[in-house]
């Protein structure tokens, strides 16, 4: 019996004082798509990083067609056969897609001649045989996320991998796309590729796969044939004993008056796509939701609505009194150098005078019992914590102060099942009737449909620049998904 | 400049700061030994010259200390706001020319006018300096770096053409100006010795800095713009623009003052190589004290005492003065390489310990006060 | 104004230029891996050390640019050892690389040779005519009259370029400088690429300093590098990283470094230490004027790999 073409086992890493895996194995066959699954954290992508030499992994070996290797760079990778598509790009937007493509491969001339001849040719002969398209003289940062992803797939392709790993491929994609991707995955594992598929999403994860593996804290915890598996075997072994999911927030809510506007809104500079003719309203007590592929103006539309950017045509009338939940909590929602008092002195430092340390530090004391933020004292670094306690940090500082509105851009993206079900059952409480206040407005940008659909009163999709108001017959995965693709037109 | 290049609350930073001395005692030794001097000879000459006794500790050291802990100030403030500026030497030389200027012309003034008046005219002067690369960062985009030595340069050179020119002594042979009014000078602080109460404004100058760091609103703006510009501005909801030109401004002003107070309390004139590159050693007082204010109090000195020393060991032991600027930057490498090996993690377990007593007894700002009983060594 | 004043002019801006565009051209490379050198001001002054030295015992100037080069490489590998090797703030380091560059230089100076400065008289660089071409009217004298040193600058500006844009290297440094992590991924060294390209440019600003020593001066004096490095740096951002441009760039600034013996032979009375400023404030001006058109690689200044958490 020929050996597998990849066999992982006992692959201990830490960072740090954490573990991120802890004796996990995988084994993939020629000819197969492998689905690796777990929730965030669950060190999927540690140890696929692993496989294709980003990493090193502390102890436990990894054998390629029987043989015991070490792989100390991604070029020792490819060397193997072991070709990787990352989840954030690793493409130089500055360069053309031929200069990415041919980046690293220091085949002719030893570093001085250019394989940009040669390039072309392999680009061509892979698009007869995959159908995948790429501008190769225009810059990567002038590209669609969907075509980047296409110059990541093609760059792994270029080094001839016998092993394809792709780590959360489909995130980024519209629906349409990613049955592309999967038609494309199944051609390269009947020419006897092994692929593995890294993603959270169960049921994308079955429609391709032929076989899974499960990631939990660190360790391999489930493998079998899909097919033969139940998704809730699955699901179990992702989180673990069931969930406790706790009652969804009170669902009365009274809508009351309209705290922010955007009348016929454009943006014309900053990055991504910029707005046009953007018109929504906010009321109180209302979630409003905002669901489209990353990328289409989302961030902008938050800037604008929590007060970060100024339009330069139409009107925004926005509250002063607005909480902000960016996307990117490590950069933009705290700062890691700074204690869990300091980070709520973030909200609490405008106007001159001295800083109100005292009631600052009680409100951190009252965040750090309330919002369990799992930190030793309120002078921890928020640095030293981990992501989900991170945004537990941040959510619970924005909701304090976010008495007229509230905008949430993708708030439980990256946290685990107890932390995502806290998030969303916080800003439903935000927005609950009958606590003695009058509850603020909420914009919940989200690409997660299913928290858009479980929590949001109404929903908008983003679709290059426009926002498209869901009518309620088409509130539903599927109605939502056409219209991120049509475009409204 | 990215976010983060000085961490903004430096930890253990007595750890980074012992460790960098005595790094610099080791290498600087050695360098002397091979350079054939005698690096006990050195040593005892550094001592004797700089606290052998109290007029070397008074008129020596503490004295060259005042121009190094104010142009230590303005480089640990804009530093603390991720503000480059490398410029405070052509800001001291801006507030020098500034001060004389007013100095000169103040003969008529009563001192309770005459000498304000010189220093504010040299804080406003190193202010304008610094205005011209912060408008220059924040309107164009033009990394602060560059600017602020090229405007170091322009400013030396804007002295020299003053002592040869326009304000030459009265006489015109000496490259330099007459001496201020009376009225402009500061006076004596301790009796007998050459310490003037330029030592006290510096000192004030700190207190003033380390609060308002720790407990003023704009003060936190400054920590948090400098620490992260992205969350400072997305979730902070922070003016980054205002900030950065209000930190380098503030930044050239104290500058500005090290040069007033100089002149003022000095040397009474404006001559070219006045300031023997403070504005650079500024850098390494700064960050010595892990840019913070009250700890460039205790740096400031050490540099002090290190220029003071530093005639006399040439005196004594023939080290050629030069040596002095090796040893500052062996101060600065020592400092980076040693906050980075404890960023990450790769220190001994000794320099962590040390580090946490130290981040609970040094902090002097760490959004302190009323709830900054830190727990000691938690 | 005289042809001869003319030529005149054009040879002293050619002569103030080449060490500008040799140190400019290093410091170019080593930003386009991601490195800011400020220290490239004590790798000249180094460089001008060695090469003072070089000459002395070797006792011929030509190979004396090499111990220069050398003197200048060493500086920059100690700045990279700190900024590249354990990630520290270039930007600190590179202040505290040009002070201890200044202060050794000068306290090894001044022990060696003594602290009062009885100049030192040194084997100079001797002007070496191109033939046929350094008979060309006006600018023939002024281009093809130089130090062997000018012809080294002239020739590193198209190879430097076809380096940087025609070889799998160049790309692999280019892309290094603009997303050290894409490069990583695509098997790229990336520090192994940043310490070189900084040892690099430190040794062609070490040659730039042995021309100040044994081309324009014949002597070495302390500080003598006057800033040098720094006009380097500006020349960089004013040749947007692209070798012959900066070439052209610090040639147009030894022109404005020029500038003053080309007022003196007009007999204009101007204060002279205004034309020492001059050159700054022009860099200055050039700056905020062109910089917007400019851009810099994506990851300059940033070290790499970056912090964990």
């Amino acid at each position: 019996m020929t050996p597998p073409r990849v066999r992982m086992s006992g692959i201990v890493r830490r960072f740090g004082a954490v573990k991120a895996l802890d004796g996990a194995a995988l084994t993939l066959e020629a000819g197969e798509i492998h689905g690796v699954l777990g929730e965030n954290g669950a060190g999927k992508t540690t140890l696929l990083n692993i496989l294709a030499g980003l990493l090193s992994q502390d102890s436990g070996t990894l054998e390629i067609d029987g043989g015991e290797v070490v792989l100390s760079n991604p070029r020792d990778a490819w060397r193997r056969g072991i070709g990787m598509v990352h989840q954030h790009f690793k493409l130089v937007g500055a360069l053309t897609v031929l200069e990415n493509l041919s980046l690293g491969l220091r085949v002719e001339g030893g570093g001085f001649g250019l394989p940009y001849a040669r390039v072309r040719r392999r680009v061509a002969d892979l698009e007869d045989r995959t159908g995948l398209h790429v501008p190769l003289d225009r810059a990567v940062s002038d590209l669609s996320v969907g075509e980047r992803q296409r110059v990541e797939i093609l760059k792994a392709l270029l080094r001839d991998p016998r092993v394809l790993v792709l780590d959360e491929p489909t995130a980024v994609l519209t629906p349409g796309e990613v049955a592309s991707l999967f038609d494309l995955l199944r051609t390269l594992a009947a020419d006897g590729t092994a692929v593995a598929l890294v993603a959270h999403k169960l049921d994308e994860v079955l429609a391709v796969a032929h076989r899974v593996t499960v990631l939990r804290d660190g360790r391999t915890v489930f493998g079998g044939t899909v097919g033969e598996v139940e998704p809730e075997q699955l699901v179990r072994a992702m989180v673990g004993e069931s969930p406790t999911r706790t009652e969804p927030g009170v669902r009365g809510r009274v809508q009351g008056e309209v705290v922010a506007a955007l009348r016929k809104v454009g943006l014309q500079h900053g990055p991504g796509w910029r707005l046009s003719e953007i018109s929504m309203e906010v009321e109180r007590g209302r979630i409003v939701g905002i669901a489209g592929v990353e990328g289409n103006g989302q961030r902008e539309l938050a800037l604008l609505l929590a007060g970060r950017a100024k339009p330069d045509q139409g009107e925004a009338v926005v509250p002063a009194r607005t909480g902000f939940i960016p996307q990117d909590r490590t950069h933009e929602g705290l700062i890691a150098d700074f204690d869990l008092v300091e980070n709520m002195g973030l909200a609490f430092h405008s106007g001159r005078g001295l800083m109100p340390w005292s009631s600052i530090r009680v409100r951190a004391e009252e965040l750090r019992r309330d919002y369990a933020v799992r930190a030793p004292t309120v002078r921890t670094r928020a640095g030293a914590l981990s992501g989900g306690n991170q945004q537990r940090l941040v959510v619970g500082r924005e909701l304090a102060v976010a008495r007229d509105l509230l905008v949430a851009e993708n708030p439980t993206r990256g946290l685990d099942i107890a932390a995502t079900r806290f998030v969303r059952d916080r800003l439903v409480d935000l927005v609950a009737a009958g606590r003695g206040v009058e509850p603020p407005g909420v914009v919940l940008i989200s690409g997660d449909l299913d928290e858009l659909l479980e929590v949001a009163d109404r929903i908008l999709v983003m679709v290059r620049g426009r926002l498209i108001p869901v009518p309620d017959h088409a509130r539903t995965r599927d109605g939502i998904g056409a219209l991120m693709l049509a475009g409204g037109s | 400049m990215s976010e983060g290049l000085v961490p903004q609350r430096v930890r253990g930073p007595l750890f980074v700061a012992g460790g960098a001395v005595l790094a610099t005692v080791l290498v600087a030794g050695l360098a002397l030994l091979l350079g054939g001097f005698d690096p006990g000879q050195a040593a005892a000459a550094m001592v004797r010259g700089t606290v052998g006794s109290p007029s070397a500790l008074l008129s020596v050291t503490l004295v060259r200390a005042v121009p190094l802990i104010l142009s230590g100030l303005a480089v640990a403030i804009a530093f603390r706001a991720g503000v480059w500026n490398i410029g405070a030497e052509g800001q001291l030389y801006a507030g020098a020319m500034a001060g004389v200027w007013v100095g000169l012309s103040a003969g008529g003034l009563p001192a309770l006018l005459a000498l304000p008046a010189a220093l504010i005219a040299s804080c406003v002067a190193g202010a304008v300096w610094a205005l011209i690369p912060a408008l220059m960062r924040t309107r164009l985009g033009v990394g602060e770096v560059i600017t602020t030595i090229l405007m170091n340069f322009v400013a030396i050179h804007l002295a020299s053409y003053l002592v040869r020119g326009p304000l030459q002594e009265s006489r015109g042979v000496f490259p330099q100006t007459d001496a201020i009014a009376e009225a402009a000078r500061l006076g004596v602080l301790v009796p007998g010795t050459r310490l003037h109460w330029g030592f006290a404004l510096a000192v004030l100058v700190a207190l003033g800095a380390s609060l308002f760091l720790s407990r003023t609103r704009a003060g936190f703006r400054l920590r948090a713009v400098g620490a992260s510009p992205s969350a400072a501005q997305v979730a902070g909801g922070i003016d980054a623009r205002r900030v950065w030109t209000g930190a380098f401004l503030s930044s050239g002003a104290v500058a500005g003052l090290a040069g007033g107070v100089e002149v003022a309390g000095v040397t009474y004139a404006l001559y070219e190589g006045l300031s023997p590159g403070w504005g650079y050693t500024a850098i390494a007082v700064a960050l010595l004290a892990g840019l913070s204010p009250l700890a460039v109090l205790v740096t400031g000195a050490l540099f002090g005492a290190l220029e003071g020393g530093a005639s006399a060991m040439q005196r004594e032991a023939g080290v050629p003065s030069a040596w002095v600027s090796f040893v500052q930057a062996l101060v600065i490498l020592s400092v980076l390489a040693l906050d980075r090996l404890r960023r990450t993690g790769t220190t001994l377990a000794l320099g962590r310990s040390g580090g946490d007593v130290a981040e609970a007894s040094a902090e002097d700002d760490g959004s302190g006060g009323e709830i900054g009983e830190r727990s000691g060594g938690a | 104004m005289t042809l001869a004043d003319l030529t005149l002019f054009l040879e002293a801006s050619v002569r103030l230029g080449v060490p500008l565009a040799l140190a400019a051209m290093g410091e170019a490379v080593a930003e386009r891996s991601g490195v800011i050198n400020i220290g490239v001001e004590g790798s000249i002054i180094s460089g001008a050390l060695a090469g003072a030295m070089g000459a002395l015992w070797l006792g011929g100037a030509l190979p004396a640019v090499l111990v220069g080069a050398l003197g200048g490489a060493l500086v920059a590998g100690i700045f990279a050892a700190f900024a590249v090797g354990l990630g520290t703030d270039q930007i600190i380091t590179g202040t505290a690389v040009t002070l201890g560059g200044l202060g050794l230089t000068g306290a090894i100076y001044q022990a060696r040779f003594g602290a009062t400065g009885t100049a030192l008289t040194l084997p100079t660089l001797a002007s070496v005519p191109v033939p046929g071409l350094s008979g060309l009217p006006v600018v023939g004298t002024a281009l093809f009259d130089q130090a062997p040193t000018a012809y080294v600058a002239y020739a590193l500006a198209p190879a430097l370029w076809y380096f940087l844009f025609k070889t799998e290297w160049g790309l692999e440094l280019r892309a290094t400088g603009e997303d050290p992590e894409a490069a990583s991924a695509a098997g790229v060294r990336v520090r192994w690429m940043r310490f070189w390209a900084t040892v690099f440019g430190g040794a062609l600003a070490g040659v730039a300093g042995a021309h100040l020593a044994l081309a324009h001066a014949g002597t070495f004096a302390e500080n003598m590098s006057a800033g040098r490095g720094f006009i380097a740096i500006a020349v960089v951002v004013l040749g947007r990283w692209n070798p012959p441009l900066v070439l052209a760039a610090a040639l147009l600034f030894g022109a404005a470094s020029a500038l003053q013996f080309l007022m003196q032979a007009l007999g204009l009375d101007l204060p002279y230490q205004l034309f020492l400023a001059f050159p700054y404030l022009l860099t200055l001006a050039a700056l905020a004027g062109w910089v917007g058109r400019a851009r810099a690689p994506s990851s300059l200044a940033m070290p790499w790999p970056k912090d964990e958490s």
